[in-house]
């Protein structure tokens, strides 16, 4: 694989507003890419279009080899982690069982679920009804869901966000094992200066546009 | 994984959360027996009034409130929550699916409950065998509302709105569903065929069925 | 947990007691055997009765102190008292399906109003059910067993307001309609279920006990519950 992601011209509107535009950006593998930007600026727009969530409406991209709006598109899905700025668990259920229900879903063992708490450090707060877990906890969770999944282009939307230094050091340690395994990951935040220490380049995303801010 | 095993997950899972919840039998039920005892109230002790019109009542309450479990909040996922499902690998279809046969035990349950109570409170003069009669169309019937209601609740998906538009959307279309499930004990007590309106019921669950997993893919990326 | 035993207990003899002079009561002359429902038809009905103005007593206590056990106690009657009234509704649609051939009639108005009220207790435990927080759930709760109450009026009153099928009250002051026999077997077991009330309601107050402190166990956890990430078996995963 050349790139893990190429996007030439890349432009997506939604409701009617022009949210990306002429989008130029390539990831390769083992590469970290941070995008910083205010608030509306289409950081999470570039996420989900990464993502293959979304189609474009301008240019063309591939991630994963796969071209974006074809059907290649749900093959590749399957290499894709996503980390977005809420937490996707199942309030009624336990950690443990949100766990073991998208483990049940996605394929990877089951099994496992056990091992990765631990590794988390949520071995004893697994049984725990996801309502009343804290933030860091689900995030947990879901970097957990990654590390069982091993997925090849890792994208965390606002992901460090609100986490104490443990939980953080967690997601380093996700993108360090990805990167290690041939992957690369892109990282957003509205915080420049939480990207800096972690990615190896950095852009600026700003009225749709993204630029070099070195 | 197979599409029959996520569509069980899927179906496990929506079981288990609506345990932990409770809305179809804490909530929805009591209040479609309410609703039973509403009519009579309202009609006045007409007793030979009542008992002819309990197994119309029936029905129409189970489309209003059935509509309620189709809709019910364990069915409703979040937009993360979608995305997620969407990059694991989950087959809308095999959404769709499981959807159906969670919906369609909570359906069942709740059909069986308000037809026992419509049974005491209107005390019907039903014709020999109507009972068993009116199980396998309870069944027909819920089977079709559900899956109705399922696909509503996805295409209502995120709407502040939800509730009553998916309701408006589905009342309807669920006209055939009512139709053949009254006609069938309506025939049985003119001792009649019942054929011709059971096999309307299965034809429109057969084509709900097909158009749910037909069109759960493209009901699931419009929400894109 | 003794005091549930004890409780239960005394309940127990006093109900077998009360079976005792049920069934050497003697029978109706009309109805037969069916009669003896009423032993556990009336007195269920009474104890329902009781348990909802406990409820509203509590939820009173509750707006006007602020402490969680009123709170039990309103929340914890509520779940007996629809118990009871459940069995009473029951019961009579046993007996009124014996001997006026119809397990409800709509022309009932104490049925009808006792099905209502039935209704709007549930409504009470499925609000509660619906809400996390302790607090909100107490006030919620509280308002609504203040003006639920008055179900209980109009359920006693409605076979004098309405001219029904339902009997009307068989001891009344001005004298009853009964054999003394049979007076006394549904005291005896007016007693007998007023004592199971309050063993059910001690023993609920003492689970709710048990579940705040389980919950309150579980909210302080939640940082002691969350170890450091073990960084280094990130790679073997």
């Amino acid at each position: 694989m050349d790139s893990l992601v190429a996007l030439n011209g890349i432009g997506v509107s939604l409701g009617g507003k022009q949210i990306l535009r002429a989008l130029d950006v390539k990831l390769q593998p083992g590469e970290i890419l941070g995008v910083s930007g205010p608030n509306g600026s289409g950081k999470t727009t570039l996420v989900r279009l990464l993502a293959t969530l979304l189609r474009p409406d301008k240019g063309s991209g591939v991630v994963l080899e796969a071209e974006l709006g074809s059907n290649d598109i749900y093959r590749a899905r399957r290499s894709i982690g996503l980390i977005g700025h809420t937490p996707a668990l199942i309030d009624e259920l336990s950690l443990r069982e949100n766990l073991i229900h998208f483990a049940r879903l996605g394929g990877p063992d089951a099994e496992q679920v056990d091992q990765v708490l631990s590794v988390v450090g949520l071995e004893d707060a697994g049984g725990r009804l996801t309502s009343a877990s804290s933030f860091g906890m689900k995030r947990r969770i879901e970097v957990a869901y990654l590390l069982m999944t091993r997925p090849s282009l890792v994208l965390l939307d606002e992901a460090t966000s609100g986490l104490d230094s443990a939980a953080q050091g967690l997601v380093a340690a996700l993108l360090e094992r990805t990167i290690n395994l041939g992957g690369g990951a892109l990282m957003v935040s509205h915080d420049a200066d939480s990207l800096e220490s972690v990615c190896g380049r950095l852009l600026r995303i700003h009225d749709g546009r993204l630029e070099s801010t070195q | 994984m197979t599409f029959w095993s996520q569509a069980l997950e899927i179906a496990r899972v929506d079981l288990a959360v609506e345990r932990r919840l409770g809305d179809s039998l804490r909530i929805v039920t009591p209040f479609a027996i309410v609703a039973l005892i509403v009519f009579p109230l309202a009609l006045g002790a007409q007793l030979s009034l009542i008992a002819e019109i309990g197994p119309a009542v029936f029905w129409a309450l189970g489309v209003l409130f059935g509509m309620q479990i189709a809709l019910r909040r364990s069915a409703n996922d979040t937009p993360h929550r979608r995305d997620l499902y969407a990059l694991i690998g989950l087959d809308p279809a095999a959404k769709y699916v499981g959807r159906v046969i969670s919906g369609g035990v909570l359906m069942l349950a709740f059909l069986i409950v308000l037809y026992v109570a419509m049974l005491v409170l209107y005390s019907p003069d039903l014709p020999g065998g109507a009972t068993w009669i009116a199980m396998l169309t309870a069944l027909l019937f819920g089977v079709g509302l559900t899956e109705l209601g399922t696909m509503a609740g996805e295409v209502t998906s995120g709407l502040s709105n939800r509730s009553s538009l998916a309701s408006l959307i589905v009342a309807p279309l669920a006209l055939p569903l009512v139709i053949g499930a009254s006609q069938t004990l309506e025939a049985l007590d003119r001792d009649v065929s019942i054929l011709p309106w059971i096999l309307l019921l299965l034809a429109t669950d057969l084509a709900l069925a097909v158009a749910g997993v037909a069109l759960a893919r493209p009901i699931e990326e419009s929400m894109r | 947990m003794t005091k549930v035993r004890v409780l239960l207990g005394l309940a127990g003899v006093a109900l077998v007691v009360g079976l005792w002079f049920a069934l050497t009561a003697p029978a109706d002359a009309l109805q037969g055997e069916y009669s003896r429902i009423i032993n556990i038809h009336v007195p269920t009905i009474w104890v329902a009765y009781v348990a909802f103005v406990v409820t509203s007593v509590g939820s009173l206590m509750w707006m006007w102190k602020k402490t969680p056990k009123w709170d039990r106690l309103a929340a914890s009657s509520v779940e007996v008292g629809v118990l009871f009234t459940g069995i009473s509704l029951l019961t009579g649609m046993i007996w009124g399906n014996a001997v006026w051939g119809t397990a409800w009639d709509w022309g009932d108005a104490r049925l009808t109003t006792t099905a209502v009220m039935f209704f709007v207790y549930l409504g009470y435990l499925a609000l509660r059910n619906s809400i996390d927080d302790p607090k909100v759930r107490a006030k919620r709760s509280a308002i609504l067993g203040i003006i639920a109450v008055v179900q209980v009026p109009l359920t006693y009153f409605a076979v004098n307001l309405f001219r029904t099928l339902h009997q009307t009250q068989s001891i009344r002051p001005d004298g009853s309609t009964m054999p003394d026999e049979m007076i006394v077997a549904m005291m005896v077991n007016l007693g007998a279920f007023t004592l199971l009330y309050v063993a059910l309601l001690v023993a609920r107050i003492e689970v709710a006990v048990a579940e705040e402190a389980a919950s309150a166990r579980d909210t302080a956890l939640a940082g002691d519950a969350v170890k450091p990430p073990k960084l280094d078996e990130v790679r073997d995963v």
